[in-house]
């Protein structure tokens, strides 16, 4: 079980690469209230988003939540029904693909398939008209950067593997030298373990080359490992764009928690908010009210709110020990995952539960158990409550 | 895919597996194909054939130029029908297969509809409105032109109109179906990686659609040099072409072994053809299945 020391505020693994960003610069990507809409169907209800040089942010959101359709409008795939897309300053409004400073990465990579690795890689240099001997040489630079082997040059995209093919499609991208690359889901397809490998390999070419990132992803892990900043999606809409130890510690509604990950909701009532302390009353769990610190309540929650309790948060007591919140439930399954077990536990209250508890815990528990389990409140956060 | 060749032949299960396939092979087409080759060796004397086994039909073949003339028409026919089509088909398919999308069954039928239709009822409503008295006059007179503009009816260009007008939903029907298979992100790519829409067209689009073009210009020159109801409908028989040649020497000349020996020598002709094409596209590049 991960007990976390200290306040909410840094996390205690660093998610965001280390590396320090400019923060004053102009944004690189600047996007405006932008709206689109396919007939009658309303794909962006009005987002916007700066995006600063050098950043990787991971756009994610359910199937249809619009990111895969911001993205096109980024590359100038699609004009916008309204709003501004700026990129480096310049509006990009009536600026075909063609002549964008974007690049993207596809979904299923659309390497040519009647073109060699090499004619594949140099077509972006091809279109600028760069001579032959300078894009043999700068394929062949990208092909130590991707670390592809030399032989595959002359090959066809169809003779090499799914990872190549993938290293491939990112030489590409990155040949004629992007202020933007955009990824849309390229590593959807891959299997798990490929998966990691060539999420590495993106973190290390991000570090390396310094262009700014925009990751489409509806894996959630994925965007955390990668990302300096997540922007959640939903419906058309940005629900939260934060740090990914923001996104996942302190979500903004329920939608995002649960996306976020497994979570556990606990409804409760705000009494009163005065002096830096919010007052709860809860029906939820075994304390009836209680009182938190405002750093842990979400400023939007009011009224009926939620409590987010992650499961790797909860952990079990005995009877005497003392935690700032406690319920009793009775273990209904087990699941191990290797390092880690889960339970589900239902509650007195008629809640189910998820609780994870590293394999290594001196308390295991069984099904049918009849359990204390307890949080601290430092490790909370409450979040509006009612369907987002 | 090499190493499954070089198995066949030892794999006693894939020759009994191959054996329906081969019977149906050679009796339905190789046989005849042997047995007409065998038919130019022969003669006939006085309406019947003679078994004589010797090389006068072929030394006829190869001393009357008046043959090789006809042949050199229908391959020169065939090839500007092929062309023509070709270039008339891109635009229509591309429309059909990029921008009207919602519309893709009806298209399908229509395009399946001028298949089945009858080519002989197509082509003798060629010449009612090609006559000198004709629509096509008619209408134009109507319109002020003067009389008699179109008169091409029994001449080459007559029948090329009917062979294009009859091959052409072989050629909207294959390139249909090779630009339809393009994947869109491939366009898109292109157009990423800085191509304009005529550039795009010409990197991407085009390539990827050779195994159509091929597979609709194959089809539309051997169905183009085996016309016979084009040329004597709408070309009024002045200028005949190898199909009309033959069936004349099989059937008024009753000249079989002849008619045997110019049925070959017009298909090693196309064949020969079609193998220099396919290699002209580059269709052995291993881009294709290949």
């Amino acid at each position: 079980m991960i007990i976390r020391g200290g306040a909410i505020g840094p996390p205690p693994f660093c998610f965001n690469g280390g590396s320090k960003r400019d923060m004053t610069s102009a944004p690189i990507l600047d996007i405006r209230d932008i709206h689109k809409d396919y007939g009658s169907y309303q794909a962006l209800k009005g987002v916007s988003l700066s995006v600063r040089q050098g950043e990787f942010i991971a756009l994610v959101g359910p199937s249809g939540c619009g990111k895969t359709t911001l993205l096109k409008q980024i590359a100038g795939f699609e004009d916008a029904t309204s709003g501004t897309i700026s990129i480096d300053g310049r509006d990009m409004a009536g600026v075909p693909a063609a002549h964008r400073p974007t690049s993207m990465v596809f979904q299923k990579l659309a390497l040519f398939p009647h073109m060699t690795v090499a004619e594949n890689i140099g077509f972006p240099l091809k279109l600028r008209k760069v001579a032959q001997g300078e894009i043999a040489a700068r394929v062949n630079e990208m092909l130590t950067l991707m670390q592809l082997k030399p032989i595959y040059l002359d090959r066809f995209p169809r003779a090499l593997s799914g990872g190549e093919q993938q290293r491939v499609a990112l030489a590409r991208s990155m040949i004629s030298s992007p202020k933007l690359l955009l990824l849309d889901e390229p590593l959807s397809a891959l299997d798990v373990k490929l998966k990691k490998v060539l999420q590495s390999e993106l973190k290390r070419l991000h570090r390396s080359v310094g262009v700014t990132f925009v990751h489409v992803t509806h894996d959630l892990e994925e965007a955390m490992m990668l990302a300096d900043r997540i922007c959640v999606m939903r419906a058309g809409h940005i629900l939260q764009l934060g740090e990914p130890a923001d996104i996942y510690y302190r979500p903004a509604d329920a939608f995002v928690a649960g996306f976020i990950g497994e979570t556990n909701l606990f409804p409760v009532e705000i009494t009163s908010r005065a002096k830096g302390r919010v007052r709860y009353s809860a029906g939820s769990f075994d304390d009836a009210s209680g009182e938190l610190p405002e750093a842990l309540v979400a400023e939007a929650a009011q009224g009926a709110a939620l409590m987010n309790v992650r499961p790797e948060l909860i952990r079990r007591i005995g009877p005497e020990d003392k935690v700032d919140c406690r319920v009793t439930a009775r273990v209904t399954e087990v699941f191990t995952k290797g390092g880690t077990v889960q339970y589900r536990a239902h509650t007195s209250q008629g809640m189910d539960l998820a609780v994870e508890i590293q394999g290594t815990s001196r308390l295991p528990m069984e099904v049918g158990e009849e359990v204390h389990l307890g949080w601290n409140k430092k490790d909370i956060w409450v979040l509006p409550g009612g369907e987002p | 895919m090499e190493q499954g060749v070089g198995k066949s032949w030892r794999d006693p299960e894939l020759l009994w597996k191959a054996l329906p396939s081969v019977l149906l092979q050679t009796t339905c087409f190789v046989a005849p194909l042997v047995m007409t080759f065998l038919l130019t060796f022969q003669r006939t004397r006085d309406f019947q054939l003679r078994w004589t086994w010797d090389l006068a039909t072929w030394t006829d073949v190869f001393s009357k130029p008046h043959y090789w003339t006809i042949l050199g028409h229908t391959l020169v026919m065939a090839l500007a029908c092929v062309a023509i089509c070709l270039v008339l088909a891109f635009p229509i398919a591309y429309g059909l297969a990029t921008r009207f999308k919602t519309l893709e069954n009806e298209i399908k039928i229509l395009v399946t509809f001028a298949f089945i239709t009858d080519a002989t009822l197509k082509t003798f409503g060629w010449v009612l409105f090609l006559d000198k008295k004709g629509a096509a006059n008619y209408l134009l007179t109507g319109l002020g032109f003067p009389p008699e503009m179109v008169s091409f009816l029994f001449t080459d260009w007559a029948t090329l109109l009917g062979m294009v007008y009859n091959l052409l939903p072989f050629a909207i029907f294959t390139l249909y179906l090779s630009i339809d298979s393009i994947d869109r992100n491939l366009i898109f790519a292109a157009y990423d990686a800085g191509a304009s829409k005529w550039r795009a067209h010409w990197e991407v689009t085009l390539p990827l659609c050779k195994p159509g073009i091929f597979a609709g210009s194959v089809l539309i020159f051997l169905l183009g040099v085996g016309v016979f109801l084009e040329p004597k409908v709408l070309g009024g028989g002045t200028s005949p072409m190898s199909a009309e040649l033959i069936r004349q020497t099989f059937e008024t000349r009753v000249n079989w072994p002849l008619g045997a020996a110019l049925t070959f020598v017009l298909m090693v002709v196309s064949v020969f053809l079609v193998l220099l094409f396919s290699r002209v596209l580059g269709m052995r590049r291993s881009g294709f299945g290949a």
